[in-house]
């Protein structure tokens, strides 16, 4: 039978929304209970896989999955070829979701904190002790009137499950729920409601764009939505149409770069004002489409003048704005490279006020504005940063701390002096899976399901300009002794009593999700086309793993108020550059991403791509400037900041400035498993504590550090032998020209 | 009675010489696009996830032991600015005269009706032969019996063996995979249909890049594909007649790499 049978097959019988129970009971522990297979589940078949449509959550993509389920297990994540997000790929990170649910490390009970904060010594306690003990904390807080020193922190979650913490902080009388994690990209969403009235990331069209100029973004591994891109990206190369070009402007080659057909290494911080000269270029030379708005600001970013502060000379800039303006259609996206800066939002809005010169806003393959297509409501709150937190913590203003997904120890500087503000906050408590270094500060731990193992629904953000809301179910039983996010929740306002069990009132997270959806389907008309009303929506959306409508075609001008934010200087960095002479890029790895996927085996094997290290850190940096320091691949070398060391050995990488070097992000965990513990180091920690002032993002693009000998640590373990072809002709290619000649293969 | 024998040895001669095959049921291959692959390495990982290849840690894969059937190769050219960067997504690349079959003593690798080359792990008693013959270094060899700490064995595919100490494999283009999707075929009293197979890394791939069929059948993807102008088969002067087709990347100054 094949999987989309199965579907049909789960859908029809109802038992859809009922499948992850069955399974529970069949999956739990050995000796728990056990089932007779003389009349099994009708979703067990020995040897005969189940398939069941969810949604990835290791990052905040949304890529529709089909899990492969086998007498009860997950055997394996694959994407759903009827997702609009992914469109049936699916990331090297989102494939290793199932060594999540089955990692050897995850926290198995709730627990107790038994020795000194961030020890990670717990003693292991009762799910009714847990809650008990929380909710009596909480309840002391309310009777002493200090609801609003609850603080609940999380990752940026979305859907039905934001919306029931949102409402669990805001029912027990307190305001302070926010959202924190790297790459939440706040800096897009802020310039995009500047420029165009929505707090959202556009769909980029990059499927069918001709001239695709990325300013570091590295979307082919973990940039905003990375399979989506890299499925746009295959089309544009290969698709029915005529082939584009990409090109990329970044100080180090990142993964993306690698693929382009040109690379324009600006110097770093400059790279806004690159872009503010091209498009000027444009309205210079008569090829501005839409430059009504912009002319006199622009005026003043002349080519000759960014060629110098930028390190790119004037005939290239001059060429990529006759190229970008007269290749139609043509799209710029602002990548890390413009938006990791303190002041991101700039950068973001510059690339903003290009592709609004060249014309490329709200037409097929350029800028397509998402909107709030299901009434979801969804804000950000730009004004609630991690440094609010710290500032109210120091201030005795958080009694009671509660953490979710969000790991602020691991992914804030040093600078921020996070620990220091949680050793202030009286009562830690942690709903996370994992050791992570935040959760060994926390305590006490009510441990949530993995993804896999609970319901949710997503609403992708971006989303691909048309109306999309995914459904996560539970694909197994759980595997440990953790409870539904949703129902820790749930069972918390029960036990907290008074009003806010009035307002959370549904039996558990399964059926509030259900209600949630009822009021989307009864608000979105769309919705029930095709459907013999809410049950039969409902099991049609599991078997599919959500509901998405049509595309909606929109469009917007960059509003002339936006140019209060252009900064129109370079970005600032820490130290002085005799003291220390390079630029420091911390980068998003394909693997690791922000440092969550350093506990997954697979991962900590997987090759990176471009240097094929494995297993630790390393420092990249110019065969020349390597070599004029006297240093060899694999030396260990300290990489030292104002604000602190770390250290790491070193790799000889081409693709970078040589006034620049990179480490990626990911390793040197103190906690987080068998597999991330103490391996390699964290170059999040020797950067200075800055955040985008209006997005409130934080700046990992900001100091200057020197590189010293005298190191020791881990050797580098690469698994590439030699980086050149030697003749062999490996990877064999056309020219450009060439191929145009050619005939084109049609399939 | 010495006829009978004879047409044996007669039938274990002829399977020693190259293209004993005179008529295959299907012939497998693969098709990569160099230009849209962008080296993100998902193919890696679902690879890992579908054939229960073991993590072996840092030691190992400093002694060149990591398992992955399918790698990324990553060629840099040039030298700063100007730095071209390659990618090629290499696996067994199932040759139709495969090197390593005709080294094996104990027939654990040989050529099967689909045009496969597959391993028998039953067979194999590890005299590391093939990977010696093997032109493009993608046999994985066992050197430990790998364990998976409780409960990530619970992961483990159950249509493939977990493999032990001694023991030679490589890519097997997702058998477990065909050979489900011929069972359905025949069930369905219906010819296997293109596009009813997808191996791991091919389902996994971001962008496409990874195309799979059946040659013997002209309307097939693959089929089309093959006949590309950009098309080669990886260090094809050896004449192992690899099955899987790469199609040439389209870049920037143009000089083929190998004319």
């Amino acid at each position: 039978m094949k999987r989309r049978d199965f579907l049909k097959f789960i859908g029809i019988g109802g038992v859809g929304a009922g499948a992850g129970f069955v399974l529970g009971k069949v999956s739990k522990p050995p000796g728990a209970k056990l089932i007779p297979y003389l009349i099994p589940p009708e979703d067990i078949v020995p040897g005969v896989a189940t398939w069941y449509a969810s949604v990835c959550t290791l990052c905040g993509a949304g890529c529709g999955t089909l899990v492969r389920v086998m007498e009860g297990r997950a055997k394996k994540v694959e994407g759903n070829p009827g997702h609009p997000v992914n469109r049936g790929g699916l990331c090297a990170l989102g494939q290793s979701s199932v060594q999540a649910l089955y990692n050897p490390d995850r926290i198995t009970k709730p627990l107790k904190r038994k020795g000194p904060r961030g020890s990670g010594e717990y003693a292991e306690i009762t799910w009714d002790e847990a809650l008990k003990t929380l909710a009596g904390n909480l309840t002391e807080l309310k009777s002493k009137n200090e609801s609003e020193k609850l603080h609940l922190l999380a990752s940026p979650l979305g859907g039905t499950i934001d919306r029931l913490a949102g409402e669990f902080v805001s029912a027990f009388g307190s305001s302070n729920y926010s959202h924190y994690g790297l790459f939440q990209r706040k800096n897009l969403a802020f310039a995009n409601l500047s420029a165009m009235g929505t707090a959202s990331v556009p769909h980029y069209d990059i499927e069918n764009t001709k001239y695709l100029l990325s300013f570091g973004a590295d979307f082919a591994s973990t940039w905003v939505s990375p399979v989506n891109y890299s499925n746009g990206y295959g089309k544009m190369r290969q698709g029915a149409g005529e082939r584009g070009k990409l090109v990329q402007v970044e100080p180090r080659l990142s993964l993306t770069g690698a693929s382009a057909d040109e690379w324009v290494p600006a110097k770093p911080g400059t790279e806004a004002l690159l872009a503010l000269a091209i498009a000027n270029t444009i309205v210079e030379k008569g090829l501005a489409r839409d430059a009504s708005a912009w002319r006199g600001v622009l005026s003043r970013y002349k080519a000759k003048d960014a060629a110098s502060v930028c390190d790119v000379s004037v005939e290239r800039i001059e060429a990529m704005a006759v190229e970008f303006a007269r290749t139609r259609p043509s799209l710029a996206i602002a990548g890390d490279s413009v938006s990791s800066y303190e002041n991101g939002v700039s950068g973001a809005i510059a690339v903003n006020i290009l592709n609004q010169v060249a014309g490329n806003i709200g037409i097929i393959g350029g800028v397509m504005p998402n909107g709030d297509d299901l009434g979801n409501g969804k804000k950000i709150d730009f004004g609630r940063k991690i440094s609010t937190l710290i500032s109210a913590a120091n201030a005795g203003k958080i009694k009671t701390l509660i953490v979710y997904g969000a790991n602020p120890v691991f992914t804030t500087p040093k600078a921020a002096r996070l620990e220091e503000a949680l050793s202030k906050v009286p009562f830690i408590a942690s709903f996370s899976s994992f050791m992570d270094e935040t959760t060994a500060h926390a305590d006490i731990i009510l441990p949530a399901h993995t993804s896999l193992e609970d319901w949710g629904d997503d609403f992708p953000d971006p989303g691909v300009a048309a109306p999309v809301a995914s459904l996560i179910q539970p694909v197994v039983g759980p595997v440990f002794d953790t409870k539904s996010l949703g129902d820790i929740f749930i069972e918390l306002a029960k036990a907290v009593g008074g009003n806010v069990a009035g307002k959370i009132n549904a039996p558990n997270f399964a059926e509030y999700l259900k209600a949630s959806w009822k009021g989307l389907y009864s608000r979105n008309r769309e919705m029930a086309a095709g459907t013999l009303g809410f049950e039969d929506f409902w099991n049609k959306a599991l078997q599919r793993g959500g509901w998405w409508g049509p595309s909606r075609k929109r469009t917007a001008t960059v509003s002339a108020r936006a140019g209060e934010h252009l900064a129109g200087t370079p970005a600032r960095f820490e130290g002085e550059e005799a003291q220390y002479p390079f630029y420091l890029i911390p980068y998003a790895q394909t693997a690791y991403m922000d440092g969550r996927g350093a506990n997954l085996p697979w991962l900590q094997e997987l090759p990176d791509p471009m240097t094929s290290v494995v297993w630790g850190t390393w420092v990249e940096i110019n065969p020349k400037t390597a070599a004029s320091l006297g240093l060899k691949e694999g030396d260990m070398v300290n990489i030292e900041s104002p604000f602190g060391k770390i250290s790491a050995p070193v790799y000889l990488y081409p693709g970078i400035r040589p006034d620049t070097v990179a480490v990626p992000i990911g390793q040197g965990h103190s906690h987080y498993g068998r597999y991330a513990k103490g391996r390699g180091a964290n170059p999040i920690e020797i950067l200075p504590f800055k955040e985008d002032p209006l997005s409130g993002e934080a700046a990992l693009n900001s100091t200057r550090v020197r590189i010293t000998r005298g190191a020791t640590g881990e050797r580098m373990v690469k698994m590439e032998g030699s980086t050149k072809e030697l003749g062999r002709g490996i990877v064999q290619t056309v020219s450009p020209s060439e191929f145009k000649r050619m005939k084109k293969e049609v399939v | 009675m010495p006829g009978f024998l004879e047409r044996i040895a007669g039938k274990l001669k002829s399977y020693r010489e190259p293209g004993y095959y005179t008529k295959l049921d299907h012939k497998w291959t693969m098709v990569i696009d160099l230009d849209k692959c962008n080296g993100c390495e998902a193919c890696v990982v679902a690879c890992y996830a579908e054939n229960n290849l073991p993590v072996v840690g840092k030691e190992q894969c400093e002694k060149s032991r990591a398992f992955s059937w399918l790698r990324i190769e990553r060629y840099v050219e040039g030298e700063y600015p100007d730095v071209k960067v390659k990618f090629i997504p290499v696996m067994c690349q199932h040759c139709m005269k495969a090197p390593c079959e005709t080294g094996c003593p104990v027939y654990a690798t040989y050529h099967n009706q689909d045009g496969l080359n597959v391993q028998v792990y039953n067979r194999c008693v590890g005299t590391f032969t093939c990977a010696t013959y093997c032109t493009y270094d993608v046999r994985r060899f066992n050197w430990f019996t790998y364990k998976w700490p409780k409960p990530l064995e619970a992961q483990l595919n159950p249509d493939v063996s977990v493999r032990e100490m001694g023991v030679m494999e490589k890519c097997t283009f997702c058998i477990q995979r065909i050979r489900s999707a011929k069972d359905t075929a025949k069930d369905e009293a219906r010819p296997v249909k293109d596009g009813d197979i997808k191996p791991a890394c091919s389902q996994s791939c971001p962008t496409g890049a990874i195309y799979f069929g059946d040659m013997q059948d002209p309307e097939s993807v693959v089929a089309k594909l093959a006949k590309s102008p950009r098309r080669y088969r990886l260090l094809e002067e050896l004449n192992a007649d690899p099955s899987v087709i790469y199609l040439k990347r389209v870049m920037g100054d143009g000089t083929s790499s190998h004319e």
